[in-house]
């Protein structure tokens, strides 16, 4: 009898530990996930103000190929031209991305951020609800439902935001953050920093407008450039 | 991109889409004409609203932006002699005129080619941000046209 009392105590004792290993483990995997985000102080103690994660290993920017929300094939270009777009890695079954779907408009216009294109990026929609998100995307915002691209952007969790820079293709900012305030605070030195190499010029450093009136003839001293003046006889 | 029979390859960095209008009566479609599809692509990028033959697009199109817009019509007009022409068009600098924008916009022109491939008929809409700047707009064009495939 004691035997069998010692057997079961033993074989509780050993499934106590198990279940301790594991919420150890649980626990650090979120702990870990909550370091990556960035919101979490040097004690560990989380804190609301998100951080910029580390930049993709390779730095570049892939255009978005995916669906619309009404299932046509869709490609958004955010390399090869001078804008900036915003990635927004949002997911209909993500609690922390109501607040940012239900921001997606103001006064009834799509928001801007910081003069950046925004895009909307779903998972497929495998992974989505059609229904909901047709309740929560509102019309005027460009969205593409891509696993793809959630794939090829290493989106770690959603929210979450990329910011790409089109003249060169490179991503200059990214990040978590739950509310449309807290995504121009985290992109909006990144947003700064484009936004001022970005002048109207040429790659080669031509002026846009020099370089269009040339294009169609015009250079110094061309006629139309002084309508006052009388032509020169030759 | 591949949809609705239609695969073209998209350059880097543009915007495109094949989707299926949501409905169908025009002046050249027939009576109980089904929705057919369009395709828009662009060097810029595409405002998710915006019309079949890109009103609500070419208003933001600069100078060396393009917007190519392929629509279907229904069957019965493949055999019309609009769509007598066989085969995806090659545009030229010639065919583009500023009056041929469905809205004329200061600057800018347009183009328009009625075809028909294997039974479907299709008109092939081209805007130009700038009229001066056809010549070098034209051929990204028929690049575009170039590696365009659509099942008859």
């Amino acid at each position: 009898m004691m035997a069998a009392i010692l057997v079961i105590e033993g074989l509780a004792i050993l499934l106590l530990g198990l279940l301790v290993v594991g919420l150890l483990r649980s626990n650090a995997e979120i702990t870990r996930s909550l370091h990556q985000l960035g919101i979490s102080d040097h004690n560990g103690s989380v804190t609301g103000a998100p951080r910029p994660l580390p930049r993709l290993t390779s730095g570049s920017a892939e255009d978005i190929m995916g669906q619309s929300l009404q299932g046509s094939a869709v490609q958004v270009g955010v390399t090869g031209h001078e804008g900036q777009t915003l990635l927004a890695f949002l997911s209909t079954g993500c609690s922390a991305c109501i607040g940012l779907w239900e921001g997606l408009q103001d006064n009834g216009r799509p928001i801007t951020v910081g003069g950046a294109r925004l895009v909307v990026v779903t998972k497929g929609a495998e992974a989505e609800s059609p229904s909901r998100l047709t309740q929560l995307a509102p019309p005027g915002v460009t969205l593409v439902q891509s696993t793809e691209a959630w794939d090829s952007y290493g989106v770690p969790v959603s929210p979450y935001f990329v910011l790409v820079d089109g003249s060169n293709g490179s991503i200059v900012g990214e990040g978590s953050a739950i509310s449309w305030e807290q995504v121009r605070s985290l992109l909006g030195q990144a947003l700064a920093d484009v936004s001022m190499i970005r002048t109207d010029r040429m790659p080669d450093g031509e002026l846009r407008a020099d370089a269009e009136l040339r294009k169609a003839g015009i250079g110094p001293g061309h006629p139309s450039l002084y309508p006052d003046r009388p032509p020169i006889s030759e | 991109m591949r949809s609705e029979g239609i695969e073209v390859d998209v350059p880097q960095g543009w915007d495109g889409e094949i989707y299926r209008r949501s409905s169908g009566i025009t002046a050249l479609s027939g009576p109980g004409d089904q929705s057919r599809p369009v395709m828009h692509m662009a060097n810029f990028p595409l405002p998710s609203e915006r019309g079949d033959f890109g009103s609500g697009a070419v208003e933001l199109m600069r100078s060396d932006n393009l917007l190519v817009v392929l629509f279907e019509y229904g069957p019965e007009s493949a055999g019309s002699p609009l769509f007598s022409a066989r085969g995806v068009p090659t545009v030229s600098a010639g065919d583009f005129h500023p009056n041929a924008m469905q809205r004329p916009l200061p600057g800018q022109s347009g183009a328009q080619y009625f075809f028909s491939v294997g039974g479907r008929a299709f008109c092939l809409y081209v805007a130009l941000g700038s009229h001066l700047f056809r010549h070098e707009l034209v051929p990204k064009v028929n690049e575009i046209l170039g590696v365009l495939r659509i099942d008859g």
